[in-house]
């Protein structure tokens, strides 16, 4: 079917053969749900290569045997870009799918987007007081960070996998609880490399996998 | 096939024509109770605003399709939804599309 047969006028008025229905009832179907889909893969890709190359540059400023391979404000500054790119990527991915749609599904889409900025801008408010009036070793405090965003960032997936039965997206969250744990165990800075390939390389297979296999819902955000 | 162009017996004529069928397939592929603008729809399906009007009047009619009108920042946007009546009615003409292919169920229409 071509976009031509709709624009034919009276002739798109025409009653079709049963064969032709079926026919035409499955290519659309096929046809509108690949145009509605939000393209899934898009939230995990910005994070798992900020992840990979912001933590992995902060790991490298660290000196292993001899001087910092990066200067300190390097890791920061790269962090701090991909960040920011990711999060507005996300954002844009999420308002692109829901465009022109209205009801539940967008919903709950805005809701479990919205948790995000929420829930990591209480994390800062606890974490900021925390380390301040506990005068918290710069040590400490990294490990306060990269094990409560994951924990968080874990949580958040598992909630998402079961509000769109994604078994995939519930697997990212027990990954990135476990990847957090292993951070606060292994220390600094170590705990960067953690991050980097665990969480990084977490968030690029999912990206992966949902590039290979996208979602069967049409209106998941 | 069927040349005579005729709607074959027992096909829901509402639904049995192709601009129509197009409409219905593409609201029912939303989740259920979304809406859907009605540039979005006309930009999905390819259809110029006069015919899917058209087919949109046809349909609600039937008691197919809602209409709803809401306000955004004070532009008026048209949203469009299948009914419940229009999903079953989908359902019902796929399963009377899917009796007449199959041999064996052939009511002899």
């Amino acid at each position: 079917m071509s976009s031509d047969d709709a624009e034919a006028g009276p002739d798109a008025d025409r009653p079709l053969s049963v064969g032709e229905s079926m026919a035409l009832i499955e290519h659309e179907q096929r046809e509108v749900r690949r145009r509605l889909r939000v393209n899934v893969a898009l939230f995990y890709a910005p994070w798992g290569a900020a992840y990979l190359l912001g933590f992995g540059a902060v790991y490298l400023t660290y000196p292993s045997d001899g001087p910092a391979r990066l200067p300190g404000a390097v890791g920061a500054a790269v962090t701090g870009v991909l960040f920011a790119v990711a999060t507005v990527a996300s954002a844009v991915n999420g308002a692109r799918g829901g465009r022109g749609l209205r009801g539940p599904s967008r919903v709950v889409g805005a809701m479990y987007g919205w948790a995000w900025p929420l829930g990591f801008g209480a994390l800062t408010l606890v974490n900021s007081r925390v380390i301040a009036l506990g005068g918290l070793s710069a040590d400490a405090a990294s490990l306060l960070w990269s094990g409560s965003a994951l924990l968080l960032v874990g949580v958040l997936y598992l909630a998402g996998g079961a509000l769109w039965q994604s078994l995939p997206m519930y697997a990212l969250g027990v990954w990135m609880l476990v990847t957090g744990a292993l951070s606060v165990l292994v220390g600094v800075p170590g705990n960067f490399l953690v991050l980097a390939l665990g969480g990084g390389g977490g968030m690029l297979l999912t990206a992966a996998y949902f590039t290979v296999r996208p979602p069967r819902s049409p209106s998941r955000a | 096939m069927n040349a005579s162009g005729g709607p074959p017996l027992g096909l829901d004529p509402v639904i049995h024509a192709q601009a129509r069928l197009r409409v219905t397939v593409a609201l029912a592929a939303l989740a259920t109770g979304d809406r859907i603008t009605f540039p979005r729809l006309q930009e999905l399906l390819d259809m110029t605003a006069g015919n899917l009007s058209t087919h949109l009047r046809k349909l609600e009619d039937a008691g197919y399709v809602e209409i709803t009108k809401a306000h955004q920042r004070r532009t008026p946007v048209t949203y469009v939804a299948l009914t419940s009546s229009g999903r079953r009615a989908l359902a019902d003409y796929t399963t009377a599309l899917r009796a007449l292919l199959a041999p064996t169920d052939q009511p002899g229409g």
